[in-house]
């Protein structure tokens, strides 16, 4: 009896050891089907053609990036850390801060990263280490309703570049009596973000936290306040328009898809949705460059997005597989399915390639539009993007600032208190060390 | 009368008590207890870091860089918590009174009323949100077209702070009507009989039988209408103004539809402040208790129970 009990056991046993794989966890952001069974498709491809079948990588959705960062740490304290992280880009101080991560570039025999567009990779290097890489990357540019313009007695392929032209087309918008308003984007720290860039000024002090620790937030320079300025021209005529709520990307898109804004700014990545609305809509969809400070060089923008992170304390073997599915998840060919289907740029020079000689961007220009932003970007620290640990209570300080000055208040005053603000949350992360 | 039990065994109330204890031990206690030791660290939540710092995080609350922006969410809570309650059960009053008539369809009228409380605040929120949107939502197509006004709803600060405030009240109407209505049932006619032989009339008899006859209900309402404004209301406030917008000066230092409870979630979990979140929500369960005693001293003198 005891004997039969054991070789039951035995087999068992040996049963659990020839089937157990080692999985290897991959914890993204996305909540829709789209993107999210985007990723799921990846994941089996890569497991079919891996040759070691002891392994395999599974895919799990943990909530927004905050939750998916968030998660990440506590697994990682927990002593379950998933091996690869989705991770948004202002998270990335934090990311580095936590000490759950470690860079991939330093894994196993590095990384060729030669066929990378620049600037993407030049906002994940930190300290000369490539930590994370990039997969889903974007930037803000202006979309145009073509048929509103030429309504209100404008060109319709007027693309204005910078605040001056935008401030003048409103004004022809506004004398038309048409009943839209001139320009709406939602109120978010990401586009004062790049409107510093774009001037080539840094919002941290240290090279833009990428020297050595920011210990301020340069929420006074003349950059700062041009931003501001402008945004508080547009709004006291009448120009501006949003759903009054921060960070209200849906409601933003609302009011451009609707025809309430002839021209709204928002992310690239929204370029395959808006298309798609404003087909339903009827009407005819431009793009043009973020528009930008009169008299100033275009130094371009800062990339945003996530990329995607390696945890520490796993076997070599296991941090092998995890970074090769990264590689494969975001090499040439599945980079251009990832852009067809989202609008987020795709990461490689080779995709680009591929994408223009597929003749892809002749069939939309607008795609070309969101391109030529990006790769006409000059690398430097300004456009290489800030890094702070505070960066999301700073974002909310921005956000409020420019609250405060659409509700009438004056902008350098606001300014000076929101540095105050955004530099006592920074001095309080720091102290954290 | 001997209003105590008799159990067979000393140990018996205990052991029966287990289970509850337990779970409150665990749920309740254990948290609690690890909130106020945290609330004497400096913690991030993402970066594991925990270092004494004294009582720092109760005086940041009144003496720190954002002290202004808590002095004024803490006003707000108190507005916001006075509007909920006293807005919200004067409206389920007066609807309950409506709903208990008999009258053809009656229950189909109560079953409508009641609905609202089935849905999450999450649910709510959404709802008010694409009502709201000031270019697309319904609301201002709908003003528009009658008067040729497109209210600011989310960013005109006061306008901002009624909406927050009508969709806490909405949300909880339902459960306010279902209580009163249960309370109309134990009210004898003979009372409301005897005063219309009498020849009171209706709004008379409203305010002298009914509302007296309902204050236990009241009471007890008002204490879980403070506790829902307080606590629970954070739902609705997160989706439909993410405490925003920023004020007029004085209330220009945080979101004015922001309360206590907002903030500590967004210092707590947005920010990973776990320490001076901690804090921050003892200084909340203080206040509760502070209102909960005041409310059993005073409230309680005004209350009619039925038979006493």
């Amino acid at each position: 009896m005891m004997k039969r009990l054991l070789a039951v056991l035995t087999l068992l046993a040996l049963l659990g050891l020839a089937t157990a794989q080692t999985n290897i966890e991959f914890w993204y952001a996305f909540s829709d089907e789209a993107r999210s069974g985007w990723i799921q498709d990846r994941i089996s491809e890569f497991n079919a053609q891996l040759e070691n079948k002891d392994y395999q990588v599974t895919g799990e959705r943990k909530g927004s990036y905050r939750e998916t960062l968030d998660a990440s740490v506590l697994a990682a304290r927990q002593g379950t850390p998933p091996h690869l992280v989705q991770l948004f880009e202002v998270g990335s101080q934090l990311a580095v801060d936590s000490g759950i991560f470690e860079p991939v570039g330093e894994v196993g025999g590095g990384l060729d990263l030669s066929d990378y567009i620049e600037p993407v990779i030049n906002y994940y290097t930190i300290g000369g280490a490539v930590n994370s890489i990039p997969f889903n990357s974007s930037s803000p540019i202006l979309y145009i309703n073509k048929d509103l313009l030429e309504k209100a007695g404008l060109d319709r392929n007027l693309v204005p570049g910078t605040y001056g032209e935008i401030l003048s087309a409103c004004e022809t918008i506004a004398a038309s009596g048409i009943e839209a308003k001139c320009i709406g984007f939602n109120l978010h720290s990401w586009f004062f973000e790049q409107w510093m860039a774009e001037q080539g000024a840094p919002l941290v002090n240290n090279g833009n936290g990428r020297d050595e620790r920011a210990t301020e937030v340069l929420l006074t320079s003349d950059a700062a306040k041009n931003i501001v300025s402008w945004i508080k021209t547009l709004n006291d005529n009448g120009y501006y328009t949003y759903t009054g709520k921060l960070e209200d990307w849906d409601g933003s898109d609302a009011i451009f898809t609707n025809q309430q804004s002839v021209f709204h700014i928002t992310s690239t990545a929204d370029l395959g949705n808006i298309t798609k609305a404003t087909k339903e809509a009827g009407f005819e969809l431009g793009a043009g460059k973020l528009p930008m400070q009169d008299g100033v060089e275009r130094n371009g923008v800062v990339i945003g997005g996530a990329s995607v992170w390696l945890t520490t304390g796993h076997p070599e073997a296991e941090l092998e597989i995890a970074k090769d599915f990264i590689l494969f998840m975001t090499n040439t060919e599945n980079m251009v399915s990832w852009h067809k289907l989202t609008g987020y740029y795709p990461v490689r020079n080779s995709s680009v390639d591929e994408l223009t000689a597929e003749g892809w961007f002749a069939e939309d220009a607008n795609y070309q539009v969101a391109f030529d932003q990006l790769l006409e970007t000059i690398p430097n620290q300004a456009t290489g993007g800030a890094l702070m640990g505070s960066f999301l209570e700073t974002r909310t300080i921005i956000e409020e600032a420019i609250q405060k000055v659409l509700n009438g208040a004056e902008v350098d005053a606001t300014l000076t208190e929101a540095k105050r603000l955004a530099d006592a949350a920074l001095a309080d992360y720091n102290s954290n060390f | 009368m001997k209003d105590r039990a008799v159990f067979q065994s000393r140990y018996l109330p205990w052991v029966l008590l287990l289970p509850s204890l337990l779970i409150l031990s665990i749920f309740i206690y254990f948290p609690a207890i690890q909130a106020f030791i945290l609330s004497f660290y400096k913690s991030n939540l993402r970066l594991g870091t925990r270092r004494f710092i004294g009582f720092e995080n109760f005086t940041n609350l009144f003496t720190g860089p954002f002290s202004q922006a808590y002095k004024q969410i803490m006003l707000q809570s108190f507005l916001f918590s006075l509007c909920v309650v006293v807005i919200g059960l004067s409206i389920s009053l007066v609807l309950a009174t409506f709903a208990s008539q008999k009258i053809p369809g009656a229950r189909i009228y109560r079953l409508f009323l009641i609905w609202p409380f089935a849905l999450s605040p999450a649910v709510a929120a959404t709802i008010f949100a694409f009502l709201f949107n000031p270019e697309v939502g319904g609301v201002n197509l709908f003003l528009n077209e009658l008067f040729g006004i497109k209210p600011r709803w989310l960013d005109t600060p006061w306008l901002a702070f009624m909406l927050v405030v009508s969709a806490a009240v909405w949300k909880n109407l339902g459960y306010n009507i279902v209580f009163y209505l249960a309370a109309f049932q134990n009210i004898p006619k003979e009372y409301d009989e005897a005063a219309a032989i009498d020849g009171a009339g209706p709004l008379q008899r409203f305010f002298r039988i009914t509302v007296p006859m309902l204050s236990s209900m009241t009471f007890f309402l008002v204490f879980t209408n403070l506790t829902f404004s307080f606590f629970d209301a954070f739902g609705i406030i997160d989706i439909l103004t993410r405490g925003g917008p920023i004020g007029y000066p004085p209330f220009d230092n945080a979101g004015v539809s922001s309360i206590m409870m907002y903030r500590v979630f967004q210092e707590g979990i947005e920010q990973g402040k776990s320490g001076f979140a901690a804090a921050f929500s003892l200084f909340i369960l203080f206040i509760i208790m502070i209102i909960t005693i005041l409310q059993f001293r005073y409230g309680s003198r005004s209350v009619q129970y039925g038979d006493n």
